[in-house]
């Protein structure tokens, strides 16, 4: 143990969310015999998590920015409540370095990296440049505006590559280059694009990888220097960019790719100098090369497969971080696979209607259960799901000591889990789990838009 | 059970206002309830419109310095100030939305107050 510790105990936690994850952390709390304290709008007065904290607060009206989004309030509760820190969940303020600022400012504790981290790691060039510096592989690039000597870069980055306009969006000044003799041609196109549409037409370029996986590494750090890097999630099976099922391990790493994964991703951590838990994203080539995509600095929805794969309760890890406590496991009892997990998000969304939200009532509500199941959910008999937040209603996670009993147990609890009321993606996971590229292990981010296109042409 | 005579009943309750029909054969009972003695639904009005908190923080009667005293009985005037609530950055000032009798002050001063608390009740 360092000399130099120094760890403050809380005593009274804030959560700063909603729904499931406030859950998730009260649980915690109550293991660890801290009091917890539950904001709540008035759209959210029968929400279980203002019911399972010790106190509750009502800090706004129903829209998200008059309540979980107001810092003033969220900050006040805290104070008068007499929390010593504040938890932020994921989504909503939990990667605002100002928010973080205003709770330190308070005098109070925020369970997360610094605001500096927050706002180093948020801007996209910085974190390329942070990972650049620990010599972690980032998707080669122009690295800035490309002039008349365009030809040249192009070659050095090879084909395929994206030729981006440099004040871009929307896939507006974007255009995919598959070959060098349609370099001149796609560079007119792009800078014509983003002329009319930005009145700019600088671009830059960055190397296109054609179906690439999504892979990411859960880290934890503390105030002490010490990392550790838990086993990969496989985090592909994603609909424009909104994850459905998270997997760990990857089908697709092996274990020298994995333990190459840990090290770039500890090697990013300790070179911005952060700490408490997080996740680096990678993006993997069918080659099984990867690159940096960036860091989230916050406690992630798909945390619970991690869990289970290490045998470790993160949220605990993050607050004894917070606490100041040395981290207390080593590197090799971090990244042990102990068991295969997956994670379906069951939102309450109508998949055959391009996921459109389905807020209402649930009239009935049986989850599955089981050995190797964990069911973290809000979600109540009777339960009347608000509009005006995010439609996530419950997390079902499965482990199996292998793959294939993985994927039959998740089969047997789809089918398990009874919700009535509202339309859920449940229907949609049982489709995936029926695909045989995703049986296969053969998936990558678009897997789920061409699953979504061969059911579009059945009709 | 003479299903026929059921329907017959039926039929014939359909073309009054009764609202229960019991009957007993040997015993000779009758029961008969018409429409108007089932209890009417409770009509409930108020008159006194609640002022509630604008935000979480503490109560506060008036600014440092100034003083106002409210007093359950008084006449209150659209705008009439009501005091503040004080959060860690701002200043939330409460006013009368109307004008009537200050019914009822639960507003403390230096209590802790959450968003919609009633602080006040006011009859039109």
């Amino acid at each position: 143990m360092p000399a130099n510790v120094n760890i403050t105990p809380f005593h009274k936690v804030l959560i700063a969310n909603r729904g499931e994850i406030a859950l998730r952390v009260i649980r915690t709390l109550k293991e660890m015999n801290i009091k917890s304290v539950a904001i709540y709008s008035e759209a959210d007065r029968s929400s279980l998590h203002v019911r399972m904290a010790d106190e509750a607060i009502c800090i706004g009206a129903a829209p998200s920015s008059m309540s979980y989004l107001n810092m003033d309030a969220i900050v006040t509760a805290a104070k008068v409540t007499g929390a010593d820190a504040v938890h932020p969940g994921y989504g909503f303020l939990s990667e605002n370095a100002d928010f973080a600022n205003a709770v330190t400012q308070a005098g109070m504790t925020f369970i997360g990296p610094t605001a500096q981290a927050i706002e180093m790691l948020g801007v996209k060039s910085t974190a390329r440049e942070i990972a650049i510096k620990a010599g972690v592989p980032i998707t080669p690039g122009s690295d800035g505006v490309v002039g008349k000597n365009y030809r040249a870069i192009a070659k050095k980055i090879g084909f395929p590559l994206m030729i981006k306009a440099t004040l871009g969006g929307g896939g507006k000044g974007m255009r995919a280059c598959f070959r060098e003799e349609d370099l001149d041609r796609m560079m007119k196109t792009a800078q014509g694009e983003a002329r009319a549409n930005f009145g700019d037409d600088r671009v830059y370029f960055e190397k296109l990888i054609l179906n690439p996986r999504h892979i990411e590494v859960q880290v934890a750090a503390d105030n002490y220097g010490n990392v550790v890097a838990f086993a990969e999630r496989d985090c592909s099976m994603q609909r424009r960019h909104q994850k459905l099922v998270e997997e760990s391990p990857s089908p697709f790493v092996d274990a020298k790719t994995r333990q190459k994964l840990q090290e770039a991703a500890a090697q990013v951590i300790k070179a911005a100098h952060y700490r408490g838990v997080g996740t680096v994203e990678f993006l993997m080539a069918p080659t099984k090369e990867f690159y940096f995509m960036e860091v989230n600095t916050r406690l992630q929805v798909e945390h619970p497969v991690t869990e289970a794969v290490c045998g470790q309760d993160l949220v605990k890890m993050q607050i004894q971080i917070a606490q100041g406590e040395p981290l207390q496991l080593t590197q090799a009892e971090a990244g042990k696979v102990r068991c295969h997990a997956i994670e379906h998000r069951i939102n309450a969304e109508d998949a055959s209607h391009n996921f459109m939200p389905c807020p209402g009532t649930l009239t009935e509500w049986i989850p599955a259960g089981g050995l190797g199941v964990r069911v973290d959910s809000h979600m109540y008999n009777g339960y009347t799901i608000p509009s005006y937040y995010d439609s996530l209603i419950a997390k079902l996670i499965v482990t199996a000591p292998s793959r294939e009993k993985l994927l039959k147990r998740s089969e047997r609890c789809l089918q398990e889990f009874i919700i009535e009321g509202v339309k859920t993606t449940l229907p949609f996971h049982q489709k995936i789990l029926a695909n045989e590229d995703f049986r296969n292990g053969k998936t990558d981010t678009g897997l789920i838009e061409r699953m979504m296109k061969a059911d579009e042409s059945k009709k | 059970m003479d299903t026929k005579l059921i329907s017959e009943v039926t039929d014939w309750m359909k073309t009054t206002d009764l609202a229960e029909f019991c009957y007993e054969k040997d015993g000779d009972a009758i029961e008969i309830k018409t429409q108007e003695a089932l209890p009417e639904p409770a009509e409930f009005t108020c008159s006194l419109t609640a002022v509630t908190s604008p935000a979480v923080g503490i109560y506060h009667m008036a600014d440092k310095g100034k003083n106002l005293t409210l007093t359950e009985g008084q006449e209150i005037n659209e705008g009439d100030p009501l005091g503040l609530v004080e959060s860690v950055s701002k200043k939330y000032p409460i006013v009368s939305p109307l004008s009537g009798k200050l019914r009822k002050v639960t507003a403390q001063e230096g209590a802790v107050v959450e968003f919609g608390l009633p602080l006040f009740f006011i009859e039109k």
